[in-house]
């Protein structure tokens, strides 16, 4: 055998070296943490009826932003999905306060429980938080919804079940345990049928996880589609096409 | 020494000189390492593919951002667990290929066109990558995440296949044909 054909100690450093290298970048890929965007918190808060061109039932939706703004932003949303969390620490605030506080779109939160067991029954208390608030204290929505996605903890879903939900509705002012549990309990037929609209719509969108978002343009019945935490430049182009359209 | 132990001595010499192959040339190990990368990049980005095509298709250069974006979505979902298995068989894929390239140049010279040669590492590598998130590319979105420990367990299954593989080619430039006592 020739020496082209033997174990040489050069290659075995190359080769462990690369190694070391492959697995250390991504770790630090894996473990590196973004600085989050400046908090953002909405001036307005809407709860209205009805179907939207695009399909959309608004009815028990937590909406964001003015009423009447051009262009509707449909966000299909899984408390369990770090992705999400990504979207709504790093891209949400800036699309707050450059589009939605200037009037140009409102954001429609819709369910897509899709990641874990406990995916669906957050999608409930989410529902129920709204309903209790969303014509006395929207605020208080936004402050839960927040709080959820920072309890969010790497390596699995075992961190989202009754007790941490409880604690966040616990933590959040305005709203209490008990009436949302009261909420769940009497409204989890007409609850689960809303979300299962959403997941349906959804699905007929082409959008294949979340965050899956649509944007749409009521007035010129124009649509654009977004799947994940694309980085904020990504949205501007398409908010600005879709607002053109 | 029972019979068990000696076949599973043999197979532990036989992954040892299956894993030792690609650090018999530069080329081989080019393409090991190469064929490691790329599998890595394959299985991160299939995760979640229609955010993947997406990000790519309007800027190739935003690839890197879906890497770097989505290995950090592997760990939060599977632990350092899921994300180690990644690492793992992509690997252990470099490392299949080589052999199972070796392995068809070896047919191609010797002039037979058995595909039986060759199949079982194509095999090995493409199911193993079921267990490893190719999933998600098939539509399957939350199908890992739905499994039992995140799909984590169908990842070390995954390995095991590959490291099943390894095992019985051993060194592919030497034939297999039992122990000389």
């Amino acid at each position: 055998m020739d020496s082209e054909s033997n174990i040489t100690r050069r290659r075995a450093l190359v080769a462990g070296g690369a190694t070391v290298v492959f697995g250390g970048g991504v770790a630090y890929l894996a473990s590196r943490s973004e600085s989050s965007s400046e908090a953002y918190t909405p001036s307005t808060y809407q709860s209205l009826g009805g179907t939207t061109g695009y399909g959309v039932e608004l009815a028990d939706r937590p909406v964001v932003g003015e009423r009447d703004a051009p262009v509707d932003m449909y966000y299909w949303t899984d408390y369990l999905c770090p992705f999400c969390k990504e979207f709504e620490t790093q891209t949400l605030p800036k699309i707050g306060r450059n589009y939605i506080e200037s009037g140009e779109v409102r954001l429609v939160f819709l369910s897509y429980p899709n990641i874990g067991q406990y995916s669906m029954p957050s999608a409930h208390w989410d529902r129920c938080v709204w309903r209790l608030n969303a014509e006395s204290e929207p605020s208080t929505y936004w402050h839960w919804h927040g709080e959820a996605f920072e309890a969010q903890s790497g390596g699995g879903h075992d961190w989202a079940d009754e007790e941490t939900f409880a604690s966040i509705t616990e933590r959040t002012a305005g709203i209490t345990v008990p009436a949302v549990e009261e909420c769940r309990q009497e409204n989890s037929d007409a609850i689960q049928s809303g979300i299962e609209v959403d997941v349906s719509l959804a699905r007929n969108s082409g959008v294949q996880g979340t965050p899956g978002f649509v944007l749409y343009n009521r007035d010129a019945d124009a649509a654009g589609k977004i799947v994940g935490a694309h980085p904020y430049e990504n949205f501007v182009d398409a908010l600005d096409r879709v607002l053109e359209a | 020494m029972s019979a068990a132990d000696g076949t599973g001595q043999r197979h532990l010499r036989s992954l040892r000189e299956a894993l030792a192959y690609p650090l018999t040339s530069d080329r081989r190990l080019l393409l090991a390492g190469g064929a490691t990368g790329l599998t890595y990049l394959v299985l991160v980005l299939s995760t979640f593919p229609q955010f993947s095509l997406q990000l790519v298709s309007r800027d190739p250069t935003d690839i890197g951002y879906a890497v770097s974006t989505l290995t950090r979505e592997v760990y939060l979902t599977t632990g350092w667990i899921g994300l180690a298995l990644v690492v793992l068989y992509a690997l252990l894929t470099g490392v299949a290929l080589t052999h199972t390239a070796a392995l068809y140049r070896q047919t191609r010279a010797s002039g037979a066109t058995s595909l039986a040669t060759v199949l079982p590492g194509v095999l090995a590598a493409g199911c193993a990558s079921c267990g490893a998130g190719v999933l998600g590319m098939l539509g399957f979105v939350g199908a890992m995440a739905a499994l039992p420990f995140q799909g984590n367990l169908l990842r070390a299954a995954g390995i095991l296949l590959l490291v099943g593989f390894l095992a019985r080619t051993g060194d592919p430039r030497t034939c297999n044909v039992g122990e000389i006592s």
